[in-house]
């Protein structure tokens, strides 16, 4: 993925590299999960009403606010641990 | 298990894509044309096995090559189809609001810019040149001073830490402005995060882009800046049809995401 990110510290230190890692994550996270074409209706089955998935992702990435943003739900009060 | 289509983006095209491409569970891609335009997709008969970043990588690495190829519209991740008849009426269905888009965003990229200043210290010198100019304690405090009078002095200093943010978003905002067709801006989401920008970029500025980027950083200063992409354009895809027909329930889709397989 051809995606410079560029910090205001750019080294090329492994753990700088794993920062820039992340953050390109987080950066694609804030766009694929929230935003692009988003249809509604019963046609589509909107992983949005699943807590597997999500849970899955809070887990790995820790993007709370979006996931309980896009269930509806508030921000506590998740009842499902993810194993 | 019953197959569904997942969907990647809409393009403008309805030609074959190429066939070596592949999606998430390293299903083959294809695209369903609809009219002079299509939809990419890819089957998904088995569970996903990593619901985890991987597949969020998976979906953007796609729509990035196809991003190369075509004008794309990238879906929401994890966008899934019963079917593909139910994805030709979608596509029947948005047909113009695809099309106004296609063509808006045609030969544009987007660039993502953050911009982090101290945010919780330039609070604290308005918190603290504000109770010294009204001749009150440093630390707030109820006693001697009514609710209303306190609530009136966070007030200004919320106020004065907002225009002081605004100046600020305004420079940066100004060393992009002349490259972009469109902006989305977002202003304090934290504290500290005083702008998170996305900009919609001709294809042929592209370079002239993160001059102005290298320009703003090399311009000195407290804030510290993070520019990322080219990025397809999630954030500027703006649909005006709110919702598509409903054409009765489909199996959920804990069907396909079983627990077990989370790590």
């Amino acid at each position: 993925m051809d995606r410079p990110i560029k910090t205001t510290q750019d080294k090329n230190s492994y753990l700088d590299l794993r920062k820039q890692e992340r953050v390109t994550l987080l950066e694609i996270l804030d766009r694929a999960l929230e935003k692009g074409v988003v249809i509604s209706g019963d046609i589509v089955i909107s992983v949005a009403d699943v807590d597997l998935v999500y849970l899955g992702l809070k887990v790995l990435l820790s993007s709370v606010e979006t996931m309980e943003r896009l269930r509806g739900a508030p921000l506590s009060g998740a009842t499902e641990e993810p194993t | 298990m019953t197959i569904k289509v997942y969907a990647y983006g809409v393009i403008d095209s309805n030609e074959k894509i190429d066939e070596a491409m592949k999606g998430l569970n390293d299903a083959s891609l294809f695209n369903i044309p609809y009219r002079d335009i299509g939809i990419v997709v890819s089957d998904l008969n088995a569970q996903i096995q990593k619901e985890d970043k991987t597949s969020v990588l998976k979906h953007e690495e796609v729509v990035e090559k196809l991003m190369d190829k075509f004008t794309i519209l990238p879906m929401r991740f994890l966008t899934l189809f019963s079917g593909k008849e139910q994805v030709l009426l979608i596509m029947k269905d948005y047909y113009d609001d695809f099309i106004g888009n296609l063509d808006k965003l045609r030969e544009k990229i987007e660039f993502g810019v953050k911009t982090i200043w101290p945010g919780d210290l330039i609070k604290e010198r308005i918190t603290t040149a504000h109770r010294k100019s009204d001749n009150l304690p440093l630390v707030a405090s109820s006693s001697g001073k009514s609710f209303m009078e306190e609530k009136f002095e966070n007030y200004k200093i919320d106020k004065e830490f907002e225009e002081e943010a605004d100046r600020c978003i305004a420079i940066v905002d100004g060393f992009f402005s002349k490259f972009t067709s469109e902006k989305r801006l977002e202003k304090l989401k934290t504290d500290n995060l005083l702008l998170s920008a996305s900009y919609l970029v001709d294809k042929e500025k592209r370079d002239d882009f993160k001059k102005a980027f290298e320009e703003l950083r090399g311009s000195g200063g407290d804030l510290k800046y993070l520019l990322s992409g080219p990025w397809p354009p999630y954030n500027f895809i703006v649909l005006t049809k709110p919702n598509a027909k409903k054409f009765g329930s489909v199996d959920m889709v804990d069907s396909v995401f079983q627990r077990k397989d989370r790590i």
